[in-house]
């Protein structure tokens, strides 16, 4: 396709300005919604519609923290506490069960392999009612703890898949080496894979935290405190009560995207990497 | 003791590292897998949810779906909207991909940019999509009137139709950055050669993309067409986010229904009924993925 052929400057420069054109009309979504919730909710529903702010309106902002049962700052706590111990639990579990799957060829191996790559296809309905009587049983509904369990078996799975092809990239005679040094098993486990496997356990850990930050389903269902709930849920919860409040809601959304903003302009190698070997939304 | 260890001294021990991470499937996947399916088969109500007897009445719960015209009705909704999301998102990701093969100098960084639709939350794009598609105050109903391609405002999301049509370009938007770099991916493994000894042939640009792009790219064409095929069937949060499954249940994906069978109307049994037909397709289609993945396996 044109591949490794350097361009003309003309052509060059035409492509630049396209691709500029592309990323404008793609991204807007996401520049409206920043700019509606700087405006005031009079100035949103103005006819016809401004580009940018007229007056800067940081109100939608400062009065989430205000009003008690919807504070924006208090749920992005909970989604922070429940993705990451979503996060750690994925990570933990699938690092060594993926270096056991990239390595062995142990009893059960393949029909393993064949569960993880089944549940990545599962529709959260499936899941759903179980769960909620699982964590009604286990004492844990409406806990963080039920969310955290739930989210995590989106993580894993992915994260056992991925990082199983970086265990298989890493030469044998490394590993050789190591018992030759003294380290069994474990400890070569330990002190040799996992450092070399560095970037896979990144990725997973983050699309994992993602995973589990964009999550409603779980988070709406097993926790009914307003206290409790995660993001994603505050928002949804949010927009049944104050439908057309759209400074407010447009607020929520943007602090909602700041997590997943840092974690894409520090870590997009990882992203990329994450999504080519086989990275599926669930 | 001896025949545990000589057991575990090669390959097997193996398992000691994965069966912490299996288990745990087993037990928060695995088991309410099997626990849906028994519950399809019970009249399981919020009643006798947690305590209580549960009876068997067998298939009643799937004929009583085969007559309910909602289900019928989520059912379509779910096909249509499938296709339809997977044909647009799949040709513009795949333009997209194609265009930012070329070398130019911002190729890479804007490429980059235009992953973000993928990885904000759901229920976030949700939100945003209903702004944009609101009557009133939605930019795109402004837009349009400007262009006069309409006299008065659209009610988008309370039109049936429309809705669907709004429903598809939401979901079309987060599936475009996914099409596009599975596609990048596969377009940087086809081998220049080829392009320069048909070049030499004397083949045209637009043949060489038929006979030679197209051929190369068929397994990751297969695979991206059935990921997406997958992960949009069993799309959840962003209809439920958009329209609730509104107006009128016209507008609800066996997903939702399912969720508002078991969540809203507390018919848990016919709702995990909903879910496992959900599932049946899902692994249906699945199975041709897992059958393509597990060949790559054994060698």
């Amino acid at each position: 396709m044109g591949e490794g052929k350097p361009l003309s400057k003309k052509k060059n420069i035409l492509f630049c300005v396209i691709s500029i054109v592309l990323l404008v009309i793609l991204l807007f979504p996401l520049f409206w919604i920043l700019v509606t919730s700087l405006k005031t909710e009079q100035e949103i529903f103005q006819n016809p519609p401004t580009l940018f702010p007229h007056i800067l309106n940081l109100a939608s902002y400062a009065a989430q923290i205000e009003t008690g049962d919807f504070n924006m700052f208090r749920s992005f706590a909970n989604s922070l506490v429940i993705s990451t111990g979503a996060t750690l639990i994925a990570v933990v579990l699938a690092v060594p069960a993926s270096y056991a799957i990239a390595k062995y060829h142990f009893k059960g191996r393949n029909a393993m392999l064949l569960g993880f790559l089944v549940t990545q296809m599962l529709p959260v309905s499936v899941l759903l009612t179980p769960m909620f009587i699982m964590m009604k049983n286990l004492g844990l509904y409406n806990t963080w703890g039920a969310a955290i369990l739930a989210d995590a078996t989106i993580g894993i799975p992915f994260s056992v898949l991925i990082l199983k092809n970086y265990f298989s990239s890493i030469p044998k005679e490394l590993e050789e080496a190591a018992y030759i040094d003294g380290c069994n098993r474990f400890t070569a486990f330990l002190r040799i894979l996992i450092p070399i496997a560095k970037p896979g356990v990144v990725v997973c850990a983050i699309f994992s935290f993602l995973y589990a930050w964009g999550d409603l389903a779980y988070g709406m269902t097993f926790i009914i405190d307003q206290k409790k709930r995660p993001m994603t849920a505050g928002i949804f919860n949010f927009m049944g009560q104050y439908g057309t409040k759209w400074s407010y809601l447009t607020a929520f959304a943007v602090v909602s995207i700041i997590p997943v903003a840092l974690i894409f302009i520090f870590m997009q190698k990882y992203i990329v990497s994450g999504m080519t070997s086989g990275a599926v939304k669930g | 003791m001896k025949a545990i260890k000589k057991f575990f001294r090669y390959d097997n021990i193996g398992l000691l590292f994965a069966l912490p991470a299996f288990l745990y499937m087993l037990i928060f996947v695995g088991y309410p897998i099997a626990s849906n399916l028994v519950l399809s088969f019970q009249n399981v109500t919020v009643k006798n949810l947690v305590n209580g007897e549960k009876l068997f009445v067998g298939l009643q719960n799937y004929i009583e779906l085969l007559q309910d015209s909602v289900f019928k009705r989520s059912f379509i909704n779910t096909l249509v909207f499938t296709v339809a999301c997977l044909v647009f998102q799949f040709l513009i990701g795949f333009a997209l991909a194609v265009f930012f093969n070329k070398k130019f100098r911002i190729a890479k960084p804007v490429r980059g940019l235009l992953m973000m639709p993928w990885m904000i939350p759901i229920t976030v794009t949700a939100l945003i999509f209903k702004f944009i598609f609101a009557t009133d105050v939605g930019i795109l109903n402004y837009f349009l009137k400007s262009m006069s391609l309409i006299k008065e405002n659209i009610e988008w999301l309370t039109t049936p139709s429309t809705a669907m049509v709004a429903l598809v370009c939401a979901n079309v938007w987060i599936g475009i950055p996914f099409n596009m770099i599975l596609i990048s991916t596969g377009l940087t493994t086809i081998p220049q050669e080829l392009y320069e000894s048909a070049q030499v042939d004397g083949v045209t640009k637009v043949q060489s993309f038929w006979r030679i792009t197209i051929p190369m790219l068929r397994p990751t064409i297969e695979s991206v067409l059935i990921l997406g095929f997958i992960y949009t069937f069993k799309v959840y949060d962003l209809v439920y986010v958009m329209t609730g499954g509104g107006p009128v249940n016209t507008t609800h994906m066996l997903s939702t229904y399912s969720y508002k069978l078991s969540f809203e109307m507390f018919k848990y049994s016919k709702g995990s009924a909903v879910a496992n037909i959900l599932l049946v397709v899902l692994l249906i289609v699945g199975s041709f993925y897992l059958k393509i993945t597990m060949k790559g396996e054994e060698n």
